[in-house]
């Protein structure tokens, strides 16, 4: 295709015309700065779009080429959340494209990607929703202006609909590829025109098949464990025996005559082996001659120890009243939960495979945070960060874990030694053993309720490991006080005159970070358990209870008609049948509110939940059937762990270090699951996280009614 | 060693005979369909098919493989039909209840499914469970892989009443 001149535009918006290099249209679109800040700059580079110079950091980009193809890259990584769908259904709605012409690819660090926030909180749909749909306005309004002149058709009598621009007078039409084949020169408008009424959304709304399924069910989508290269050779990178154990001394021992090794790698607190396959590297990482520092050990008592309310310094993160005065009765009702350590047990092991040349550097990897790799490769190599390219591939699971660095780094440490691109794949032990755990917690409740079912006042302690931290400059500790990650879902959300919540934060010698909905899943735990115990204190149902305590505000409104939903669908006056206990909790996070009812039974000393009913309110949805998949997923990953999983310290290292003494939820054990959506918001929240928030409460107050018995820990599959 | 794999004939070296097949397909074959997820034989996420069999194959030596037909997700739809642009019954099924979110353990999922309808055609949902209960989903897809499998045995019954 003949390459033409495009001249240089000059526009202040938030979009920034990346470049019209192969005739096509590339727009970018920059969230998170500034309207006036943001820059335009032009996409000089003419070939595959892989390594162009791109300046002004676009957060996605959409393409369109002549062939009347809509490309949308998106800097936010596919784990199973749909977002891929979500974001080109928003992206293209006001676009007027049909979805036949929608292509959805990754963007990686070397395409102007500079999503520093990751794929992470929720957040995907929520931040991009606004900026992708003005995006697709405003270049919708530029195809329509470039059709007119080519026309000769006012813009008042044009109309773009399914990749095309009709006129409404004559039978004249154009694809949006011919629009883009001829024109010169494009401007972009300096207001984003208006936005389209949701009761006109043809894609927002609507259940459109995911785009990565298909691959997904033939074995053709590529993660990071099955990236592989021409040449590519694998590594295996040694362990220490214990955390924090350094290595003293490294020599080859019998290694370098193994076979298909081909190179061993002995560095400053590194040993590792490169070999024709893994297995190789693998069996000749057994024959280094390997010394490690013995360290002090740590018991599970040490790390339980350490995670106790009252332990270091308690930050008030909510203060409303006099909450400490009004506790001071003997009225107080008090309540200790303690929540275990767990693993994020994604079944693809990190993974990446890096390319380290002279002149670049690049690599593919499972991860939620392709600009942290690409900070902490380049320090590895000692390169400059701009030389490192990272592209992230479809991720087999990431629940917080792929955030680490680690294996791109140990990849890429390999690589740099032999020229050579070098896979590292983790074995389950090494993604159990050596990475970092949902951190355990411990809480403290305090409640006086008076005799109409009125909350007086209520206190959540609650101590806990590390979970934002460790990934955060050192200064975010003395700036933040407290660790956003360990206190989320803490707040007390109900209308009570007297509350409070103090965060007391453990450094645990065992590494600890995010877990799907930090922590969320622990402090909703603790507060819906304690809310019903305040609510049998006093002899009143506990849905009723929560719907007399909620504050009068708008989320107070949302939460209120999510729990009269709940109660409608699930029957609630009813009781419930011989032998079955029922349940409710209740969690607002990410701007999001869930009610969980679960049906409960005892089944030969195990607990077996029946039926869980979730009533989700994510404000606007952008696709109910992705939506509910969520919730579907992120409650049946939660009540694994409510009822099995708990990770221990054992000789200084986490354990159990597989699945065999690490049991999962199976179908077996899955309920019935009904969620209703409700829209008590116009603009849309967070969904992969919420609903794994009030799962545990529901069981829990689900079988305290059918056993009396409360349990505060976790977890509690055998009864 | 020659490998007969979705009916295509493949060499491999022989070296270690006792590596577990996983490694063979996905690094020495590129056939990365085929998921490692723990190496014990617990999580499913490797299930392909021996002679029909659903097994693990990150606990299979390759040893065991010779002579013996192996089945990956890349060939299952081709085992069921010659016909390109079809998908096996439960390929499509899970298409169908947008099954997979991550979609890592997928390939042993339908593995699995795909030759317990070959042994059972018609299901209880209490046999699904069952059959299916040794395959980990950790983005908890469990509902739809229940209702895609139910559905597929379903699909494949109508097909084979039609002969």
């Amino acid at each position: 295709m003949a390459e033409k001149e495009r001249k240089k535009l000059s526009r202040r918006g938030f979009l920034i015309l990346l470049g019209t290099g192969t005739a096509s249209l590339v727009l970018g679109v920059s969230v998170g700065l500034p309207f006036a800040r943001q820059k335009i700059a032009e996409f000089v580079d003419g070939s595959d779009g892989a390594f162009g110079a791109v300046e002004g950091k676009p957060t996605a980009w959409f393409e369109i080429t002549p062939e009347n193809q809509i490309i949308v890259y998106l800097p936010k990584v596919e784990m199973g959340q749909g977002v891929h769908t979500a974001l080109a259904q928003i992206a293209i709605e006001e676009l007027e494209a049909s979805w036949d012409q929608v292509e959805v690819r990754q963007a990686g660090t070397g395409q102007g990607l500079d999503d520093s926030v990751g794929t992470s909180g929720s957040s995907t749909v929520s931040s991009l929703y606004q900026p992708l749909r003005e995006a697709g306005a405003l270049m919708r309004v530029m195809l329509i202006k470039e059709a007119s002149k080519i026309l000769t058709t006012p813009v008042e009598n044009l109309k773009a609909e399914k990749g095309w621009v009709h006129s409404t007078i004559d039978d004249k039409a154009l694809s949006y590829g011919e629009i883009v084949r001829n024109v010169e020169q494009w401007e972009i408008p300096d207001e984003v025109p208006p936005m389209k009424s949701p009761t006109d959304f043809k894609f927002i709304g609507k259940s459109i098949p995911r785009v990565d399924l298909v691959d997904k069910v033939t074995g053709a989508a590529i993660y990071g464990y099955d990236k592989r290269l021409p040449d590519m050779v694998y590594g295996a990178v040694a362990r220490p025996p214990a955390i924090g154990a350094k290595l003293i001394k490294a020599s080859e021992g019998t290694a370098k005559a193994a076979p298909g090794v081909v190179s061993l790698v002995l560095k400053e607190g590194f040993a590792g082996v490169v070999a024709e396959t893994r297995v190789q590297a693998r069996e000749a990482l057994k024959l280094l001659d390997l010394e490690w520092e013995v360290v002090d050990s740590f018991s599970q008592e040490d790390i339980e120890n350490l995670v106790s309310v009252g332990k270091g310094k308690g930050v008030v993160i909510q203060k409303e009243g006099s909450p400490t005065e009004q506790l001071n009765t003997s009225q107080v009702l008090t309540s200790e939960f303690r929540i275990p350590m767990a693993f994020h047990a994604h079944l693809e092991p990190q993974a990446a495979v890096a390319d380290v040349r002279a002149d670049k550097v690049e690599v593919w990897v499972s991860t939620q945070a392709p600009v942290r790799i690409q900070e902490f490769v380049a320090e590895a190599i000692d390169r400059d960060k701009g030389e490192v390219r990272v592209v992230p591939s479809y991720l087999g699971g990431g629940f917080g874990r792929k955030v680490e660095e680690k294996v791109a780094v140990e990849a890429a440490i390999l690589s740099d030694s032999i020229g050579k691109p070098v896979h590292v794949g983790w074995t389950r032990e090494e993604d159990f053993q050596y990475g970092y755990l949902r951190p355990p917690t411990h809480h403290v409740l305090r409640g006086v309720v008076n005799s109409n079912g009125k909350i007086e006042a209520l206190e959540h302690q609650q101590s806990s490991g590390q979970v934002s931290f460790p990934f955060l400059p050192k200064i975010a500790k003395t700036v933040l006080g407290a660790d956003f990650g360990s206190w989320r879902g803490a707040m007390i959300q109900y209308g009570v005159p007297n509350k409070q919540t103090i965060t007391y934060l453990a450094d645990l010698p065992i590494p600890t970070g995010w877990w799907r909905g930090l922590g969320l899943f622990a402090n909703i735990f603790a507060i819906e358990s304690f809310i019903d115990e305040l609510a049998f204190s006093i002899g009143m149902d506990p849905l009723e209870f929560r719907l007399l305590n909620m504050p009068e505000t708008k989320l107070g409104e949302r939460m209120r008609n999510a729990l009269i939903r709940a109660k409608a669908v699930s029957d609630w006056t009813r009781p419930a049948p011989e032998g079955v206990g029922r349940g409710v909790a209740l969690a607002l996070d990410a701007g999001t509110v869930v009610v969980e009812i679960a049906e409960v039974r005892i089944d030969n000393n195990r607990v077996k939940v029946d039926k869980v009913f979730a009533v989700v309110d994510p404000g606007m949805v952008i696709s109910p059937d992705g939506a509910k998949a969520q919730v579907e997923g992120a409650l049946t990953m939660g009540l694994s762990s409510v009822l099995y999983e708990e990770a221990i310290a054992e000789n200084g290292l986490p354990s159990p270090s597989n699945f065999d003494r690490y049991p999962l939820l199976s179908m077996r054990d899955t309920p019935d699951i009904h969620v209703e959506l409700i829209q008590g918001d116009d603009k849309p929240h967070g969904l992969g996280e919420p609903p794994i928030g009030p799962i545990g409460a529901a069981v829990a107050n689900a079988l305290f009614y059918l056993t009396g018995e409360r349990l505060r820990t976790l977890p509690f599959g055998s009864f | 060693m020659k490998l007969l794999i979705n009916h295509r004939e493949y060499q491999v070296e022989d070296g270690d005979l006792s590596r577990p097949l996983v490694w063979v397909l996905r690094d020495e074959l590129g056939l990365t369909g085929t998921k490692y997820g723990c190496g014990m034989g617990i999580c499913g996420s490797c299930t392909i098919h021996l002679d029909g069999q659903a097994v693990r194959s990150c606990v299979l030596p390759l040893s065991f493989v010779e002579g013996k037909e192996i089945t990956t997700i890349e060939g299952l739809a081709e085992k069921y039909s010659p016909d390109p642009s079809l998908l096996h019954p439960v390929q499509q099924s899970f298409i169908d209840h947008q099954v997979p979110q991550c979609g890592w353990c997928m390939p042993g999922q339908m593995m699995t499914a795909a030759a317990f309808l070959e042994k059972n055609p018609q299901p209880t949902e209490e046999e699904i469970a069952s059959a299916m209960g040794n395959n980990y989903c950790r983005c908890g897809t469990y509902v739809r892989i229940k209702a895609a499998v139910s559905d597929a045995s379903k699909q494949i019954s109508k097909e084979e009443s039609n002969g």
